[in-house]
């Protein structure tokens, strides 16, 4: 197992950050923190990367507790690039390269991999948030870790560079790393990743493979004047998986082996008129809205 | 140990500030030291030059140098501060630095540079002893030399000090203000309202007191070595009664070694 973690919680003030979050990552893997902004990712990830301090639980690193060695092994970006603003990107990496004991040889092809070596003598604090975010990519391909921790990494960057950072992750990830990442941006990852975590207000609130879980269901809709009564009716008889209500509207996800005529026809024996009936593709970001509502 | 003199050596030496700050605690220093070359009075049996001679002038220059530890420490809060604002403590922690390895590297810094400047009172001494002394013996340049490892230890408690508001402060703003404060209003009152017995005994009194005021009519008499207390500026009732130079040197040591521990508990046990 490459990162363990059981029953991590951190607490700030009355705010619960982080809820007995437990996961289990394993090597090879490709594995996504999913969330909106505040649901813990980035404090979960601080935990584990020793920057946080746990309240309660615990974790591991290659089956052993966390030590500095352990984490010369992970290449790791958390929230913003944190470099010396006054330093060159060389300097900056050379300050890494000390710290991971690793060749300085390994400036230049991080720097070239990430498409800034020409920009190697530039000081940090003259970059553009994209070119930040790269050379705290490069940081973390220091040393060739076999593990990456990447938090948000497309943050800040337009299209092409989005396209870059993820063709980029993608090399890694063939190259058979490790990669955690956390992102608020479903499409990120759902092409990136096999594994996936989905938090909400600190708690992971459904896990798995990524194909499984955020399989795409079809959505009937229906419209009534009794919406209540007919969201009432569907869950008593476990015929959803989920449905919200979203004004005379009901947006459901049937069970399985429930359809459309099935909906229909426990309305008509119940006396609720429906005005409307039709099916909508789901999208990834339905299911994702309906796993964190 | 040579990895983390390379890694704080890395963040340190392409940063003007740090750069300026020395230069200017060099400049300003060797400026008053010109300026105090200059003066001579001399009248039979008094000379204001014996200040600038062996072996007196270990003293007094311990004593000018003593006044630039201020800034030395204000640039120790400034680099770690900014450690703190940029997240390089942070990304430093992930990157495999264990938080001792950083406190270590702090340790180095403050080592270094309570050595540049122990480096610059050696060079001064020894250039503007050379020139004004008369009679020179080894032995004689050498007396009273060991206030330079006094001078080391006083430089090492002002930047300890500075390095353990920073840390718990996390704000350079706020660390050099209330470094200040400390300094000027907040232990002096504090010293004021406790009793006098208890006075003494305060980290500042106890760390600046390392470098006492010399006693300038004393050291500029013509042998150098008057034996009488009239002199003094404790007997004069100019300066309150201190400890002795042993209880304070024991006192200062306790002090260095209490802002450690502290600075080390408040690193180890803070998120970053």
């Amino acid at each position: 197992m490459i990162l363990e973690t059981a029953n991590l919680s951190k607490r700030y003030g009355s705010i619960l950050a982080a809820d007995k979050i437990t996961l289990q990552i394993e090597e090879g893997s490709a594995f996504g923190l999913l969330g909106p902004n505040g649901s813990g990712k980035t404090t979960t990830l601080g935990m584990v990367m020793s920057v946080l301090k746990p309240d309660s639980g615990w974790y591991k690193w290659f089956d052993s507790e966390p030590n500095s060695p352990v984490y010369k092994q992970i290449g790791c970006l958390l929230e913003v690039p944190n470099f010396f603003p006054y330093l060159s990107l060389k300097k900056n990496l050379e300050i890494i390269v000390r710290i991971r004991e690793v060749e300085m040889s390994d400036i230049n092809r991080v720097l070239d991999e990430t498409g800034l070596i020409n920009r190697k003598n530039s000081r940090f604090d003259t970059l553009s948030l994209g070119m930040k975010q790269r050379m705290a990519i490069a940081a973390t391909l220091l040393g060739n870790p076999g593990v990456l921790v990447l938090d948000e990494p497309a943050n800040g960057l337009d299209p092409e560079g989005i396209a870059e950072v993820r063709s980029l992750i993608l090399r890694q990830r063939e190259r058979g790393k490790t990669i955690i990442m956390a992102s608020h941006i479903l499409d990120e990852v759902e092409k990136v990743c096999t594994h996936v975590a989905v938090l909400k207000k600190g708690t992971v609130i459904a896990s798995g493979e990524v194909d499984k879980l955020l399989q795409m269901d079809d959505v009937i809709i229906v419209s009534t004047d009794k919406p209540e009564i007919l969201k009432a009716e569907l869950e008593s008889r476990v015929l959803v998986k989920s449905v919200i209500i979203n004004g005379n509207s009901l947006e459901i996800i049937p069970a399985g082996g429930v359809d459309s005529a099935a909906i229909n026809k426990l309305a008509y024996e119940k006396g609720i008129v429906l005005t409307e009936l039709r099916i909508k593709k789901s999208t990834l970001e339905d299911q994702f809205l309906q796993l964190i509502k | 140990m040579l990895r983390l003199i390379k890694i704080e050596w890395a963040k340190v030496s392409s940063y003007n500030l740090f750069r300026v700050i020395l230069i200017m605690t060099g400049s300003l220093f060797l400026l008053v030291l010109f300026v105090l070359s200059r003066i001579d009075i001399s009248v039979p049996g008094f000379s204001t030059r014996n200040i600038v001679r062996f072996p007196n002038i270990w003293q007094s220059f311990v004593w000018v140098a003593s006044w630039f530890n201020v800034l030395l420490a204000i640039l120790v809060i400034v680099l770690t501060g900014n450690e703190f604002a940029s997240k390089t403590f942070r990304q430093q922690v992930m990157s495999g630095l264990s938080r001792n390895e950083w406190l270590a590297g702090k340790g180095i810094l403050i080592v270094g540079l309570a050595l540049f400047g122990l480096i610059l009172i050696i060079l001064a001494a020894l250039i503007y002893g050379v020139i004004f002394t008369r009679d020179m013996t080894l032995g004689l340049i050498f007396e009273n030399s060991s206030i330079l490892f006094v001078y080391f230890l006083q430089s090492i408690g002002y930047m300890v000090l500075g390095l353990l508001f920073i840390t718990v402060l996390r704000s350079n703003a706020l660390g050099i203000i209330l470094y200040l404060l400390y300094f000027i209003f907040i232990e002096p009152i504090t010293r004021l309202l406790c009793p006098v017995e208890v006075r003494g005994w305060f980290p500042v009194k106890i760390i600046s007191h390392l470098t006492p005021i010399p006693e300038f009519l004393q050291l500029a008499s013509q042998n150098g070595n008057l034996q009488t207390d009239n002199f003094s500026f404790e007997s004069m009732g100019l300066i309150a009664k201190q400890l002795s130079q042993t209880v304070t040197l024991a006192m200062a040591v306790f002090y260095v070694i209490l802002f450690s521990f502290l600075t080390w508990l408040v690193v180890r046990k803070k998120d970053l």
